[in-house]
């Protein structure tokens, strides 16, 4: 019988993992810090998924289902991993319940969170009501099914999205260099969702590049504005204000295309947030001694393996955003390949 | 004291004094010089919904900002940069209006060679969408229309009034519309060519023709300036025909 694997993390990543390695017949535990299974999808109640417009609990709900009713996947909830001792093919690992386990070989799925723009104070987040996070917005549509203003319930006549805010900031330290790669799609989505039910409410995206890479590039940019007139202005907003005169904010920026200073009137703000490596990434990486990118402090994968999946330390395998930036159907596909090459080192013989 | 990124201050937002003193504190000398605030405080987006959901302007949404039609643009490249249909486009989108009015003079000088309509890759038609912004300015009153409009007017009104056109009254009687003194005769009131002010362009223009013609072709060019031809059966047609126009807003 081949020796177990301790999958950390129940986001789309470890879902992703656990959910191979219980088809193989691999004795495995998943540990989840939280109270449930779904990882930041279902915790923090995403509206609509990019890129296939789907909702968390069709995208991750059959993962979800299958890996709690199989038998060779044993779930802990509200624990997590608090040492590692012994040599790849059988680590000791101790949970934060007490319990030891011997383990062949280990998935990290200890995935990424949101940027936190309180630390952007000029962007005025936490002053003024009117400014939230795209987080906020989806959560908005997810559990109230409607578009308003925090300080007066009513709804906006305009509506800004504030590109990158905690992406490509040099200002934050050279954590937060990197680009989130999900925000531009997002934004376009959410722009659209807008547009969709209130076509009276004028949408702006402030933009320095938009980054819809590869396929989004239509659904996510050209959609927006063809179809849906969203409109897309050039200039990194540097601050927000508020007129007490006629209770609306006003984005100062520069339209770098005019080449002016621009202090626009807008009823919502929504800053589009950059992703960072979760506290848990972080701590397992100590634990586990995995290689980290010394400026983002996202593990890397093993540079002799070729594999983006394998980790410095032989047994040991990485998937979805403690790597960084991801979108959650690749975080799922990651999941599964890491999962599968778990399963390869513990040397099960898989017969069909 | 210079002025950083000098091209881009309009002249009129450039404000200097001789002896400058605010609050009681003479800062005469360095810092007599101001420039207006150039913010943008609002966008007039009642302006841009017009050109967007007019029937040719639809295709401004497509524009992504790449200037494939500037690069393109003949005028751009040979005349004067200031022509810009790439900028016109965002400009018209967003609804800055005072931006565009800044490029009047040179806003009407697309020559049509539809090189940007062509080659733009987001399928934008960019000659269709110029005419469109200009249409939207003209109609009001940001902009005053362009000089050969008038001409179109003048030549319209004569082919439907005669269902033909008089090259000798189109000239004359546009000459005479220019303001120049053009000399009528006293039973007709038609134009006598050459007898009042003309161009000297003109001059040079019409005498070369004129000398090398037999005396009939004169005489008749004479016969139909007194009297202007006409299509047969016209006057019924012309009815209709202004109706149609004044129907569809043709005849403004």
């Amino acid at each position: 019988m081949a020796k177990g694997v301790l999958v950390i993390g129940g986001g789309p990543a470890g879902l992703g993992a656990a959910r191979i390695l219980g088809r193989l017949g691999i004795p495995t535990i998943l540990v989840e810090k939280e109270d449930r299974l779904g990882g930041n999808p279902v915790l923090n109640h995403y509206h609509t998924l990019i890129p296939r417009k789907l909702k968390p609990e069709q995208v991750i709900g059959p993962y979800i289902k299958e890996v709690e009713s199989n038998p060779n996947v044993q779930v802990k909830l509200k624990t997590e991993l608090s040492a590692c001792e012994g040599e790849p093919g059988s680590y000791k690992v101790t949970l934060s319940n007490g319990e030891t386990h011997e383990v062949g070989a280990i998935v990290v799925a200890t995935g990424f969170e949101h940027f936190d723009p309180r630390r952007k104070g000029e962007l005025g987040y936490g002053l003024y009501p009117d400014v939230i996070t795209n987080l906020e917005l989806e959560q908005m549509f997810s559990k109230e099914g409607r578009l308003y203003r925090p300080s007066n319930g009513q709804l906006p006549k305009r509506v800004a999205f504030v590109f990158c805010v905690g992406s490509r900031d040099r200002q934050l330290g050279v954590t937060n260099v990197h680009c989130c790669r999900y925000g531009c799609a997002l934004s376009g989505l959410q722009a659209m969702e807008i547009r969709q039910h209130y076509p009276d409410v004028d949408v702006f995206c402030y933009y320095m590049d938009v980054r819809t890479y590869g396929t989004w590039e239509y659904p996510f940019y050209w959609a927006p504005q063809e179809q849906y007139g969203v409109r897309y202005v050039r200039g990194r907003i540097a601050e927000i204000t508020y007129s007490p005169a006629d209770g609306r904010l006003r984005v100062k920026h520069e339209d770098t295309i005019v080449q002016r200073p621009s202090e626009v009137p807008m009823d919502l703000v929504v800053l589009v947030l950059g992703m960072e490596p979760s506290a848990g990434t972080k701590k397992v990486a100590k634990i586990l001694g995995l290689a980290q990118d010394p400026d983002s402090k996202f593990l890397v994968p093993s540079e002799e393996s070729g594999s983006n999946i394998i980790s410095n330390k032989p047994g040991i395998f990485i998937a979805g955003a403690c790597k960084g930036p991801i979108d959650i159907e690749s975080s799922l596909s990651e999941g599964e390949a890491a999962g599968a090459e778990a399963a390869a080192f513990v040397g099960a013989k898989v017969t069909v | 004291m210079a002025i950083h990124e000098r091209s881009l201050v309009e002249p009129e937002r450039i404000v200097r004094k001789e002896r400058l003193v605010i609050d009681g504190v003479d800062v005469s000398g360095d810092w007599n010089l101001i420039i207006l605030p150039r913010v943008i405080n609002d966008y007039d987006l009642d302006f841009a919904k017009e050109i967007i959901n007019s029937p040719d302007g639809k295709t401004i949404n497509q524009c992504y900002q790449c200037s494939y039609c500037t690069a393109s643009c003949p005028v751009h490249n040979y005349w004067d940069e200031r022509y810009n249909p790439r900028h016109f486009i965002y400009l018209a989108r967003l609804g800055m209006i005072d931006e565009l009015q800044k490029r009047a003079d040179v806003m009407w000088r697309c020559v049509s060679c539809h090189k940007c309509t062509h080659r733009c890759p987001k399928g934008v038609l960019v000659e269709e969408v110029l005419k469109v912004i200009l249409r939207t300015m003209a109609k009001k009153g940001l902009i005053d229309e362009y000089p050969s409009k008038k001409f179109d007017k003048f030549f319209t009104e004569s082919v439907l009034e005669y269902g033909r056109i008089e090259d000798g009254e189109l000239l004359f009687g546009w000459i005479e519309k220019q303001g120049y003194n053009v000399v009528k005769d006293p039973i007709l009131k038609k134009p006598i060519p050459f007898l009042g002010e003309t161009p000297e362009w003109l001059k040079q223009l019409v005498m070369k023709p004129i000398k090398s013609m037999n005396v009939s072709f004169l005489v008749l060019n004479a016969k139909h300036m007194l009297f202007h031809p006409r299509t047969k059966n016209w006057n019924k047609f012309k009815q209709v025909l202004r109706k149609v126009m004044q129907e569809e807003g043709a005849l403004t």
